[in-house]
């Protein structure tokens, strides 16, 4: 089933961005200079889309795994991380930690104290302090920038 | 030589020097952790370089490459993991020799042997460099594109995937390079309005996510392995006995890590592959190889430290990245604004030569590391991941956001790594995506200013001589593999008449 299914994805990909490509500005023929923009995007879509083919008739199909109720559980906490980066990037990175310390098996306190206060904590201080970079604001950063 | 002793003295920085003995002892622990190798280390530590002074960056990164690289054949001896691909052949030989309670002398012969290739693939940078940027001096922009297809092209070979879809993955990283402002025209494409897109999308994250957040999700795939420690009493140097049995297999692979690390994409990975297996092609006792023999690990590390010098040469002197790693160090350099090429020898020659000289410094310092630290680095193997990765992944997020301090960078970061994870489960290697996303914008620049040049008649890069030759090279690292393949078939079929 990958072995078309893949490929098939990359087509209606490739399709996708070159009906995409085909809304670029186009430059007016006597100030053109080279390619028109979307000649180039057009050729590599081009390209991946019969390699893609190739692909489908010629690569042997993989055999694997299904995948493990740890990457779901990691997956899923990928976007539990992207819906609280919107409230604070810290506190995201946190909860995230944490709960991927713990559903790969930490159970020590310590442990997961470790991942999600306090690693978060020294990499904020070491960025905003050493590297002087500015987070942005948020629930948690808030207590810091005031 | 004026230069030579200029990037010397640039290092000579006390501070820098510190900086460079942390680097190597970071390298090693990168190397000697499961999962990170040497690409991931330099992609994490990318955005730590971006406040520093160019030479102390690219410095530090090409520290980390080299000691990463060496530290793999600490974990492949001790407990038979390697610690980065490149030591995968290590273990066949090293930890067989450990079992039998020499994972001393193990240990002392990749040291030495990594310290050598290291310092003989160093030094032939120093000279293959300068001399491959005056060849390329005179290159135009056809030259410049039809190198640049060829760079690509040896990504076919590279990685875990297949042919097809190395060049599918690494087509997609060209793809995503034409994202943002179309440098001739000034035209924005695939930007959907995001204005952070109109620079195009950046290293960092992408390099981040591929490398760095999808080795998370195949990390989750692996919870339940367990490794044990062998028991080591000290580590020795190698005996009169054991110098005289793997000098010649030193040298050998030492060179041939150099060749092919100087090979466009290629990398430490296939070095040390072909390097053991020459060692043993060469050994009067190949069939020891597999049980424990002192050359194999001699033959596979001279050759993986070897290919990191090697690398070095067309990265610096033409800017297309020698290995995976050295990609990234391209980005390091682009993010500093330098230009890696023939110019970079000669209004940046200082830059260049201070590269050379900390790789060489590395290289001498892995004596007292490998020999007196690797007990203890070893022992990092053992941070149980459940810890280790969920650290990696807050790194990888600040990473990500303080290059530009974009949230959309971060979402750039995650976003690579679920699709880098599921390339990889699907046999797409990410790293021809991380070098067709460097290589893709000058590409494309090359290609415009070639037809600029040519008046459109694209058909006259084929008329002159460099550019054809760098065509002709292009197909047979395509199609090369596919025709000796059929020529040894034939071969075959008619010495045994059927």
């Amino acid at each position: 089933m990958a072995r078309f299914a893949v490929p098939c994805g990359t087509i209606v990909f490739c399709l996708l961005a070159y009906w995409l490509s085909t809304q670029f500005d186009r430059v007016p023929p006597i100030l053109l200079r080279g390619m028109q923009p979307e000649d180039f995007p057009q050729m590599v879509l081009l390209l991946i889309m019969a390699l893609s083919v190739l692909v489908m008739i010629f690569d042997k199909p993989i055999e694997h795994d299904p995948m493990t109720f740890n990457v779901w559980t990691s997956l899923g906490l990928f976007v539990v991380f992207a819906l609280l980066s919107q409230i604070d990037l810290f506190l995201g990175l946190g909860v995230f930690a944490g709960a991927l310390a713990y559903t790969w098996g930490e159970r020590r306190l310590l442990g997961i104290g470790l991942v999600s206060v306090l690693s978060p904590t020294l990499i904020f201080l070491l960025f905003d302090q050493v590297f002087q970079i500015r987070f942005p604001r948020g629930l948690l950063t808030n207590i810091w920038y005031g | 030589m004026e230069p030579l002793f200029a990037g010397l003295y640039a290092l000579m920085d006390p501070q820098l020097l510190v900086l460079l003995f942390a680097a190597t002892l970071g390298g090693v622990i990168i190397g000697a952790l499961p999962g990170l190798n040497a690409t991931t280390g330099a992609a994490l530590l990318l955005p730590f370089t971006i406040t520093m002074e160019p030479i102390p960056a690219i410095a530090i990164l090409t520290t980390i490459y080299c000691a990463a690289t060496f530290a793999g054949a600490i974990t492949a001896i001790l407990i038979n993991t390697p610690g980065t691909s490149a030591s995968a052949t290590t273990c066949l030989d090293g930890y067989p020799l450990a079992q039998r309670g020499e994972a001393g002398r193990a240990l002392g012969m990749a040291t030495v042997s990594s310290t050598i290739g290291g310092i003989i693939s160093v030094i032939c940078l120093m000279l293959a460099a300068p001399l491959l940027a005056r060849m390329a001096y005179n290159f135009a922009p056809p030259e410049y594109f039809a190198l640049t297809v060829f760079g690509i092209s040896m990504l076919a070979t590279i990685g875990d995937g297949t042919p097809l879809k190395n060049i599918i993955a690494g087509a997609l990283g060209v793809l995503l390079a034409t994202v943002g402002k179309d440098l001739l025209t000034t035209v924005e494409r695939f930007t959907f309005g995001f204005n952070e897109l109109s620079e195009g999308i950046g290293f960092v994250p992408v390099m981040i996510g591929i490398f760095g957040i999808s080795e998370l999700l195949v990390q989750a795939e692996q919870l339940q392995g367990e490794r044990k420690l062998i028991e080591m009493k000290a580590i020795k140097l190698p005996s009169r006995e054991d110098y005289r049995r793997v000098w010649k297999t030193i040298l050998r692979s030492s060179g041939i890590g150099t060749f092919i690390g100087i090979l466009p994409a290629e990398g430490a990975t296939v070095a040390s592959m072909i390097g053991y297996n020459e060692a043993r092609r060469w050994s009067k006792t190949p069939e020891e190889f597999g049980k424990g023999a002192i050359e194999g690990i001699a033959g596979s590390e001279a050759a993986n430290n070897a290919a990191t010098g090697g690398a070095m040469v067309p990265t610096l002197a033409l800017g297309i990245p020698g290995s995976p790693t050295a990609a990234v160090i391209l980005a390091g350099l682009m993010i500093h604004g330098l230009q890696p090429g023939p110019t970079m020898f000669t209004e940046q020659a200082e830059f260049a030569y201070a590269i050379f000289w900390a790789m060489l410094l590395v290289n001498i310092t892995f004596i007292f590391v490998g020999l007196f630290g690797a007990k203890i680095f070893a022992r990092v193997t053992f941070v149980p991941v459940q810890i280790l990765w969920p650290i990696v992944f807050t790194f990888s997020i600040v990473g990500a956001y303080a290059l530009d301090q974009s949230m959309l960078d971060v979402y750039i970061a995650l976003a690579s790594g679920v699709i880098g994870y599921f390339m990889r489960r699907f046999g797409y290697s990410v790293v021809p995506l991380a070098i067709g996303l460097i290589l893709g914008g000058m590409l494309e620049k090359r290609l415009g200013q070639s037809l600029i040049m040519l008046d459109d008649q694209w058909w006259l890069m084929f008329a002159r001589p460099l550019s054809l030759l760098f065509f002709v090279l292009t197909i047979l690292a395509l199609f090369g593999p596919f025709f000796w393949r059929l020529f040894t078939q034939r071969d075959s079929i008619n010495s045994t008449g059927k």
